[in-house]
């Protein structure tokens, strides 16, 4: 059986650190701001994370520095992006490079670990109880197929999921989401309101570093035991192309991220019918060009009828006159 | 200012020279006995300390100086990128002295500066292990690789014993063993074809869920499919042949509570955290210093591979398997004659195991694999 309840529980797990930068992405692009370092910021905080989880022997202690390390990277990126007026893409470059190369410098540096043949990694030094624990839901449980798949959670991958809605309150219903919104559509309209179009664009990118701090620290610190290089492998981007397939809204991204989930759940789940694992990797890429296609068609016709509705409404006009 | 600059800079190449010069002139030992003497440098791209090939290759190098065979001077050069150019300026440097019978690093990161050295340098004698980039490309360079069918076969005698060995906790009935392979490709295949055909001879029935991640980085990946191979397929027993993200595996079977983990090339269970290491039962080893004994003990033999690759089996030492801590506590006395067993057939040539490095070893691997699947 594919689809069974271990199917769609690891659905969610996947999604989790894919849905926690897509947030990120999603609030960074309504003020904006093209972030493409996502990936490298979760490298980072997820290093962070689990060198101060080790160091402080608490889990908590970890993500609040995944989190603030997230929030402080990001911030650098704005100060070169709008106080020094680089191009943001070429700072989202220099900070992947930095994620996937300068991490490893980093804990080479700090920790003095090495091996032989193997990158460093931080593996060695978290045990289970280090790691952010799952937890059970007390009803939820107990109901038989929904209890196994929603219930028993890293509590990230609820806080991933609640997060939408809150995303969704702060673009919609504060009055910071709406200036986030204006600064993106017209920064120069906002500016003549009043806006500090810098300051709101800070918030935004701060806003997405502190989502990749949580993403990072849900790899490091629950998905994997402790820190290796290039461990992200490009969920900050899959992020990107979600929070693209969603039209940039919240509740539209998360499903594409579920999509990502979906189709990587799936890849895993056919390979242990014994399909060639050449023919399963690519299946998360494939679902990714269907979705792309399903979701151009879909605004196109949407854009079609936009066009129709406004011709027939000329001609309603003109018939009048 | 420009002066100033120049001066300091020349001072600090002269301290440079002068540390270096000091540290030499302790290991000069006078020549006696009838075999000769080498002296050997043994530069360390990394630092000693990892647990691993670097500890491996120095344990034995300390041991043929503790024999009287050779004279040892270690330099650890680091490991940081910052670190990579001292790498180039200290082959050089050795190679400059002509104090060195045999200059010995390794590792995937040091064949291109050993290229340049070696040319520059051809009367200069080098080994480097775990490596053969560029073999018979430098008549004066010796690669030493490593039989992984071999290690792959005792992992699989020793992982198909264990498989049905319920008075283990986490072992199932069910003969189901899995292979966490990094990409499908002929050093990974060759890890496999050993480990099925070694599972095979203890039972003829037994079933390995082999996947691949694709990927040597993706711990969090790897841990997926090993929490597939587990639920799906009741595996009890994974070996993760796939870098860091290998671990994935041992994360899986933590996860689950429901398997057991082995680890590759050095041993895991010194390098991982306890709990993981509490569920490692052994690791497929490459014995990196004593293939540097055996290079000496060709030596003193006569025999001389300068400019060619040798790969170093079950024979030589070169590979193994971890058979203290979890092995010696958790394997049954009829476990530990089946692997000493196929250790003795190995060695004494009575067992053949296949390779994917052969020529149809690919098709072979795939036949296997498919053959064992459950």
């Amino acid at each position: 059986m594919f689809f069974n309840t271990d199917f769609f529980f690891s659905m969610l797990r996947i999604t989790a650190p894919i849905l926690f930068a897509t947030l990120g992405a999603v609030v960074g692009e309504k003020a904006g701001v093209s972030n493409i370092g996502l990936d490298g910021i979760m490298m980072i905080s997820a290093l962070f994370g689990s060198l101060t989880t080790y160091w402080s022997g608490s889990w908590l202690v970890g993500l609040t520095v995944a989190v603030l390390i997230g929030i402080l990277v990001a911030l650098l990126m704005g100060f070169f992006a709008f106080n020094l007026k680089t191009d943001i893409i070429l700072v989202g470059i220099a900070i992947n490079m930095i994620g996937s190369g300068g991490t490893l410098f980093l804990v080479k540096v700090i920790t003095d670990l090495t091996e032989g043949k193997a990158m460093a990694s931080t593996t060695s030094l978290i045990t289970r109880n280090l790691q952010i624990p799952s937890v059970q839901i007390p009803i939820l449980r107990n109901i038989p197929i929904l209890g196994d798949i929603l219930s028993g959670h890293c509590l990230l991958t609820y806080l991933a999921f609640i997060l939408v809605f809150l995303v969704w309150v702060l673009l919609y219903r504060t009055p910071l989401g709406l200036n986030i919104r204006s600064v993106g559509e017209n920064p120069n309209a906002a500016s003549s309101v009043g806006v500090s179009v810098l300051k709101i664009r800070y918030i935004a990118i701060a806003f997405g570093g502190a989502m990749s701090g949580f993403g990072g620290a849900f790899m490091s610190m629950y998905y994997a035991m402790g820190w290796s290089q290039d461990m992200v492998a490009g969920r900050g981007f899959i992020a990107l192309a979600a929070q693209a397939m969603g039209g940039g809204e919240p509740f539209g991204s998360m499903l594409a991220a579920l999509v990502f989930g979906f189709a990587q759940a799936l890849g895993i789940k056919v390979s242990s019918k014994g399909i060639d694992s050449n023919l399963v990797s690519p299946i998360p890429y494939l679902v990714t060009i269907l979705g792309l296609v399903v979701f151009a068609i879909v605004a196109r016709q949407r854009v079609k009828r936009q066009h129709s509705a406004a011709a027939l409404k000329k001609t309603a006009e003109k018939n009048s006159k | 200012m420009k002066k100033f600059l120049a001066l300091l800079l020349a001072l600090m190449m002269v301290l440079s020279l002068v540390a270096c010069g000091e540290k030499d002139t302790a290991d000069t030992e006078p020549v006696d006995e009838g075999t000769e003497v080498y002296n050997v440098v043994y530069l360390v791209n990394g630092n000693l300390g990892d647990k691993s090939f670097f500890d491996s290759a120095e344990a034995g190098l300390e041991q043929l100086q503790a024999d009287g065979r050779i004279t040892l001077r270690t330099i650890e050069m680091g490991g940081t990128d910052e670190d990579q150019p001292a790498w180039l300026s200290n082959l050089y440097e050795v190679s400059e002295s002509g104090e060195y019978d045999v200059v010995i690093c390794g590792t995937y990161q040091m064949p291109d500066y050993l290229k340049e050295v070696a040319t520059a340098y051809p009367e200069q004698k080098y080994v480097i292990f775990d490596d053969n980039t560029y073999v018979g490309e430098n008549s004066n360079v010796l690669n030493l690789t490593y039989k992984q069918n071999d290690m792959g076969y005792l992992v699989g005698v020793y992982a198909a014993c264990m498989t049905v060995d319920t008075n283990l906790p986490l072992v199932n009935e069910d003969a189901v063993v899995g292979f966490v392979g990094g990409v499908d490709s002929p050093v990974i295949n060759d890890f496999l074809i050993g480990f099925i055909q070694g599972a095979q001879s203890v039972n003829p029935d037994i079933k390995i869920d082999t996947r691949y991640t694709n990927d040597y980085v993706d711990t969090a990946i790897a841990k997926e499919y090993g929490i597939s191979m587990i639920n799906d397929n009741h595996c009890d027993i994974i070996w993760g042949v796939a870098g860091n993200a290998g671990n994935g595996a041992a994360e899986a079977a933590l996860e689950t509570g429901k398997a057991y983990f082995i680890g590759v090339d050095s041993d895991q269970e010194l390098t991982l955290s306890s709990d993981l290491a509490a569920l490692t039962l052994t690791s497929g080893l490459k014995n990196i210093g004593n293939s540097l004994v055996w290079v000496f003990d060709e030596l003193d033999a006569g025999n001389e591979y300068w400019g060619t690759e040798v790969t170093l089996g079950l024979a030589e030492g070169g590979v193994g398997i971890v058979t203290d801590k979890n092995f010696d506590a958790m394997a049954s006395a009829e476990t530990k004659a089946a692997v000493e067993a196929a250790e003795a057939g190995v060695l004494g040539g009575t067992i053949v195991v296949d390779s994917a490095l052969a020529d149809g070893g690919a098709d072979l691997a795939v036949s296997l694999r498919e053959a064992v699947r459950p």
